[in-house]
């Protein structure tokens, strides 16, 4: 019994300062094997088993990332994927589908085309931001450490309000805004996110990457666009050192070398096998990105309590109208 | 023979993890923790999550979520758990089993191609044809008349009345070799130097003029205007938006999670699928077309001579290309063409004798002399 005891001690006494690593075990052949049986089921059920598949390659993926020790688990089904599309279809799909056929009815010379063509836009327009609130809160609900689920609890509503502000004075400063705008809908999407019964915190702000951002406008003819490679690598790393959880921060070591590296090996690697390489590529980019990542600083993980959260939200009212709990990626 | 398995138990409540000895017993899984506690799970209430895979810790979880779980590193825990109890470990992975999948994964991986492969090359096209003829015609009228406002626009037209009489007869003559059609036939000549010449849906076959300054004879372009003909006819475009659309409906059956670099693989093979479903409409329309020739007594001659013109203009394109292209090679269509003529015994008269070609060729107002490009 002693010794149990010791090992115990171990994942409990950490001491203030400590760094949280995480690791991805998962191997290309094995997610090969996992996706070529989804593509098979997928072509004789015509496609309708494409959201089992996806359940069977996201389970594989939690469950081959491993943070301090232990593995995450996927709890998501491909039942609940499936019927997450039939709502988003039913709800988006169809109305765009019959404005677009409306559109072909009218012709392009009638004036009703141009009104179609706004309505267009405004439910695509809201789709995007209940996609992506709905996906993220499905997504974390469905994830788990330790047993412990994850939760986001953030307000389509709220999110749909941040989305279209954002794009609005994106539009209106010829883009200078972006990075303000991402920099809000990434405290919407960490600061509403809980493990367990704690939140995880986001104190970044959109000024500390705007100097960056017109740098990169700047460079971008003469380095063909390529400096937005070092951009996003900067935006990872800066949105990572301010996301916080208890006393413990992560850390991201990704680069803009590192990344450009990491895609021109996936290029190639994918041209040279026709595409059928693409399990290692998912895999080259697991390791990568995990590798970089970790965490610092003092975690009580221990104290963390499960807080089960509804699992779908089908109130009433517009706002329960729009938690629709799909996932479509 | 291990009976005895070391892990780590998780209450469904709080993250804090607890060490466990797990005991393979007759009735029940029997976890001893390490603060004394003694849980017991009937194996038929045990669900097993991970652990699959070569590689992934064994997952447990047991009752309703969030659930109870047990994590086992060992692998060889599911292979001792086989070995003493077979009967209560069947709904469990056999980690003997994995040769076994191994091998059905290959034979699931070899039926994919086959199905792919026999839907790009029997599947998607029968599909068209058998939806092809529910596609009403009005539709087809309705899009080959937005096509031909936008490629020959009524100011570019050249509508010389005798002369474009004249290109309509050879129509009339070699459409009379096909029975009843539901479609009205229209031409349209375009003051334009392009070499070509298209069919739209819904009976309109458009004419440039720079093809037109490059036939030296009526027979030449009644081998043009019977290719057209067939491809209106044989409803090319209607079939190939279906095809289109099946092909589309494929690759989305295929393929689950589409993102980034997948996106670009997915299109560059429909646009591959539609370049072969483009070659085999083209083929059919200029076997077609000759039989429509032979039958009209026109004298299948002209069309080859034309093929030959198309040859001198373009020049040599290699062999590899002729996978990536919408037309197939002119060499082999010049040489299918001969081989369809040699089996033919029928003989052929003279078309318009009573005219000059060249007359007909100015048709459009500023033709001053054949342009070359």
């Amino acid at each position: 019994m002693a010794a149990e005891v010791d090992i115990l001690a171990q994942h409990l006494d950490v001491p203030v300062g400590s760094t949280y690593p995480i690791h991805f075990h998962g191997r290309g052949g094995s997610l090969f094997g996992i996706q070529i049986v989804n593509l098979f089921l997928g072509l004789i059920t015509l496609g309708v088993y494409s959201f089992w598949g996806r359940v069977k390659v996201r389970s594989y993926m939690a469950s081959q990332t491993e943070f301090s020790g232990d593995r995450f688990a996927y709890h998501g089904t491909g039942r609940e994927l499936f019927i997450g599309w039939l709502k988003a279809l039913l709800l988006f799909g169809i109305p765009l589908f019959v404005l677009v056929i409306l559109q072909i009815i009218v012709g392009m010379e009638s004036e009703l085309f141009n009104l179609l063509q706004i309505l267009i836009y405004i439910v695509v327009g809201f789709f995007i931001p209940v996609a992506m609130v709905n996906a993220r809160r499905y997504r974390l609900s469905r994830m788990s450490w330790r047993g412990i689920r994850f939760s986001f609890r953030g307000g389509v509503r709220e999110f749909i309000a941040i989305y279209l502000k954002g794009w609005l004075l994106t539009a209106v400063s010829l883009g200078f805004y972006y990075p303000f705008w991402q920099n809000r809908r990434q405290m919407f999407m960490i600061s509403d996110s809980h493990f367990g019964n704690q939140k995880f915190a986001f104190d970044g702000r959109g000024r500390d990457l705007f100097l960056s951002f017109v740098l990169h406008v700047l460079l971008s003819l003469p380095t063909f666009f390529l400096c937005w490679i070092w951009y996003w690598a900067r935006v990872q790393r800066y949105y990572a050192e301010h996301t916080s959880f208890q006393a413990a921060r992560f850390r991201s070591t990704v680069s803009g070398g590192g990344v450009f590296a990491l895609w021109f090996g996936n290029a190639v690697l994918f041209l040279l096998t026709l595409g059928l390489g693409w399990s290692w590529i998912t895999v080259r980019n697991m390791r990568y990105y995990t590798s970089c990542l970790s965490m610092v600083g003092a975690l009580d993980v221990a104290g963390v309590m499960q807080e089960v959260q509804p699992a779908t939200a089908t109130g009433e009212g517009l706002s329960g109208f729009l938690d629709l709990d799909f996932d479509l990626g | 023979m291990q009976l005895q398995w070391f892990g780590y138990y998780l209450d469904g409540q709080s993250a804090n993890r607890r060490n466990a000895r797990i005991y393979l017993e007759a009735g029940d899984l029997r976890i001893d923790l390490a603060d004394g506690a003694i849980i017991s799970w009937p194996y038929g209430e045990i669900r097993q999550t991970q652990g699959a895979y070569a590689g992934e810790q064994v997952r447990l979880e047991h009752g309703s979520e969030p659930a109870e779980v047990l994590v086992i590193d060992d692998e060889r825990f599911l292979a001792s758990f086989h070995e003493i109890l077979p009967s209560r470990a069947a709904g469990f992975h056999n980690p003997a089993k994995r040769r076994q999948r191994f091998q059905l994964t290959i034979v699931a991986g070899g039926a994919s191609i086959a199905l792919l492969l026999a839907a790009y090359f029997w599947g998607i096209p029968t599909l068209a044809t058998i939806a092809a003829p529910w596609v009403p015609v009005s539709w087809e009228e309705k899009l080959g008349e937005s096509v031909v406002e936008q490629v020959a626009p009524a100011e570019q037209r050249c509508s010389d009345p005798q002369r474009l009489a004249q290109i309509e007869g050879l129509v009339k003559s070699m459409l009379a070799t096909q029975g009843e059609t539901k479609y009205q036939f229209k031409i349209h000549v375009v003051n334009q130097p392009m070499f070509n010449a298209l069919a739209a849906p819904g009976g309109h076959i458009v004419i440039f003029r720079g093809l037109l300054d490059r036939t030296e004879n009526a027979e030449e372009l009644a081998g043009v205007l019977a290719h057209e003909l067939q491809h209106i006819l044989k409803r090319h475009v209607t079939r190939s938006l279906l095809e289109y659309a099946s092909t589309s409906f494929l690759v989305a059956a295929v393929i689950g999670d589409v993102s980034g670099l997948v996106s670009f693989g997915v299109e560059a093979a429909q646009m591959l699928a539609q370049m072969r479903f483009s070659r085999q409409h083209e083929s059919e329309a200029d076997a077609a077309g000759l039989k429509m020739l032979l039958a009209a007594k026109i004298d299948p001659a002209g069309m080859i001579a034309f093929f030959e013109t198309v040859r001198k203009e373009e020049g040599h394109l290699p062999t590899a290309l002729s996978y990536v292209s919408s037309h197939p090679q002119t060499e082999l269509r010049i040489a299918r063409l001969k081989s369809l003529i040699a089996a033919s015994t029928a003989d052929s008269q003279k078309l318009l004798p009573d005219y000059s070609w060249e007359d007909i060729k100015k048709i459009c107002p500023v033709l001053a002399k054949p342009a070359k490009e």
